[in-house]
């Protein structure tokens, strides 16, 4: 009995209808003076069903027999009963239906037609919105998909390069590793080298010392010796006076031979023997005092060059001060080589801390899957929400409809509570909703069994 | 000698991560992108110490994995860790009946891993 146009309102219940048919609640107050005129005339109708259908009774009865006599027999009663319930029980189905129709006359019965064909042109409007929802959410479950494709690619090489990084800080770490070690090996040998070279260093300075010791004595020797050789010029001095001297008094005894004539002859002869003697004495004296001087001249040049390369070996200690070198350098060997073992040492430390800083940069990365994997929740819940408007979309147009919606959106966000894996989920879900977990997420993060 | 780790993933970040972190801290990682690959592996002939596995998979999830690997005799006790989003207990215990070594939830840190891991495997 319900029109076309109101069809959609059939899943109410009698009992509502019952209240909107009587004009309560629903009913806005200006529109309960034309629903009591179309209950009325509803009642009417049915009233007058019931009066036609008791005439048509009575004339069949009269025609037919007077079963209706209440003194009859019981078989005539039951007849009666027979006939007459049918015709109760689609009277009360005709009551029903005019319940019905009053209930829905109450909410859209009252309207004008065009407010009738407003609320069509808005169905149609919304069942059109409803089908263009497709697209949109298409596109939003799309674009989902696509930032998550993207951010995967952008962890990816962001792993990547942390691997690369990390590989190349091994490797030089490595590589520096081998270079100390190889640097430790050169200190060690050196350090023996050095050693070996000390102990033949000193041998060498006790030896060199020794020579200086021995060509210091053999210096102070010469120079005694020049010092007495020196000494011989006063006594030369003295022997070419005394030549001098003989030389005069061979002249004087010369003269006197000759004063005393051939008696002094021989004698004459002496005396210039002695004379010759005495001039070759003063030659030879002059001769030796001569070379005495050269001698000495020369000896006090050596003895000076001696002297000089002596105090240039006292003074430099050359090998003394190689020995100190040596040490030195070892030294600072040993320096660089605990320098460079505390460089490896702390470039070590650093590495550790790396790894321990990149490993934990990694753990978070894993947030690109938790994500990946919300959003793919996300994603579905987009699919089965674009599903039931194209759904509801179909059914705005479809005349044959009988109401039911299979899922709601109630429904649906409820079901959610169960499929999430998360606690996260469930927080947000929560938050946004308010409610109680079904599901129980207290137990810790790392669990071993 | 350095250990050998079974990754099982199916999301290509998580892989990498796992990879390069245990790589890092010295293992050797295999890999896999769902519990089937990771099996036909195993029956191939490698020798991983320790199986690091996601739950919700394609093809099979890592419970089933976990299943079928604790009836090879060669791996009945060989540490089986899953890493995965699900906090559910429920799940947590079906994966504890599957015969899970433990179970971590992500994101887990990296230095959390390697100390689960040296937990589970003495001498890592």
């Amino acid at each position: 009995m319900a029109s076309a146009a109101y069809r959609g309102l059939e899943g109410i219940s009698p009992a509502r209808a019952g209240r909107i048919g009587a004009g309560e609640d629903e009913v806005p107050p200006h529109r309960r003076s034309r629903l009591r005129k179309a209950r009325n005339r509803l009642l009417g109708q049915t009233a007058l069903g019931l009066s036609c259908n008791l005439l048509l009774y009575l004339s069949l009865s009269y025609l037919l027999g007077p079963v209706f006599i209440p003194y009859r027999n019981q078989t005539s009663g039951l007849l009666l009963l027979f006939i007459a319930l049918p015709f109760l029980i689609v009277q009360w189905i005709n009551w029903v239906q005019a319940c019905k129709g009053i209930a829905e006359l109450g909410i859209v019965g009252t309207f004008s037609k065009t407010q009738l064909e407003s609320v069509e042109t808005r169905r149609m409007a919304m069942g059109e919105e409803l089908k263009d929802s497709q697209p949109y959410i298409d596109v939003m479950h799309d674009q989902i998909g696509d930032s998550l494709a993207e951010s995967e690619r952008e962890v990816v090489e962001v792993i990547e390069q942390i691997g690369i990084l990390n590989a190349k800080a091994n490797g030089q770490r490595e590589h520096i590793a081998r270079s100390i070690k190889s640097g430790t090996e050169l200190t060690e040998s050196t350090h023996t080298r050095v050693e070996n070279n000390k102990q033949i260093i000193v041998a060498i300075d006790m030896q060199l010392e020794s020579q200086i010791e021995e060509f210091r004595n053999n210096f102070e020797r010469i120079e005694g010796l020049a010092n007495e050789v020196r000494a011989l010029t006063p006594l030369i001095k003295v022997i070419t006076s005394i030549a001098q001297q003989t030389s005069l008094l061979a002249l004087n005894a010369e003269i006197e031979a000759a004063r005393a004539g051939s008696a002094g002859r021989g004698f004459a002869v002496v005396a210039f023997e002695v004379r010759k003697l005495a001039v070759s004495s003063t030659q030879a004296a002059a001769d030796i005092t001569t070379k005495i001087h050269a001698t000495c001249k020369k000896v006090d040049g050596e003895m000076a060059e001696a002297r000089e390369s002596l105090e240039q070996h006292e003074a430099s200690s050359a090998m003394s001060h190689l020995v100190t070198d040596l040490g030195e350098m070892q030294s600072e060997f040993a320096k660089n080589g605990q320098l460079l073992l505390e460089v490896i040492t702390e470039v070590d430390a650093n590495y550790a801390e790396s790894v321990v800083r990149l490993s934990q940069a990694l753990g978070h990365i894993q947030f690109q899957d938790v994500m990946r994997q919300r959003m793919e929740h996300v994603q579905e819940a987009l699919k089965e929400m674009r599903d039931h408007l194209q759904n509801m979309s179909e059914w705005a147009f479809d005349f044959t409809w009988k109401g039911d919606l299979g899922h709601h959106f109630k429904g649906m966000l409820e079901a959610h509570k169960g499929r999430y894996r998360m606690a996260s989920q469930t927080v947000t879900h929560l938050a946004a909703t308010g409610g109680k977990s079904d599901g129980d997420h207290s137990r810790p993060a790392i669990e071993l069994f | 000698m350095a250990k050998t780790v079974l990754v099982v993933d199916d999301s290509v970040t998580m892989v990498m991560s796992l990879k390069t972190t245990l790589t890092m801290s010295g293992f050797e990682v295999e890999t896999a992108n769902n519990g089937q690959v990771a099996l036909d592996k195993l029956n191939a002939g490698i020798k991983p110490h320790l199986i690091l596995t996601d739950v919700n998979m394609p093809v099979m999830g890592g419970l089933e994995l976990i299943g079928k690997v604790r009836a090879l005799p060669a791996f009945r006790f060989i540490p089986i860790l899953t890493l995965t989003t699900e906090s559910e207990a429920s799940k947590r215990d079906e994966g504890k009946r599957a015969g899970a070594t433990g179970w971590l939830v992500k994101p887990v840190g990296g230095n959390d891993l390697i100390a689960v891991i040296k937990k589970v495997l003495p001498g890592a």
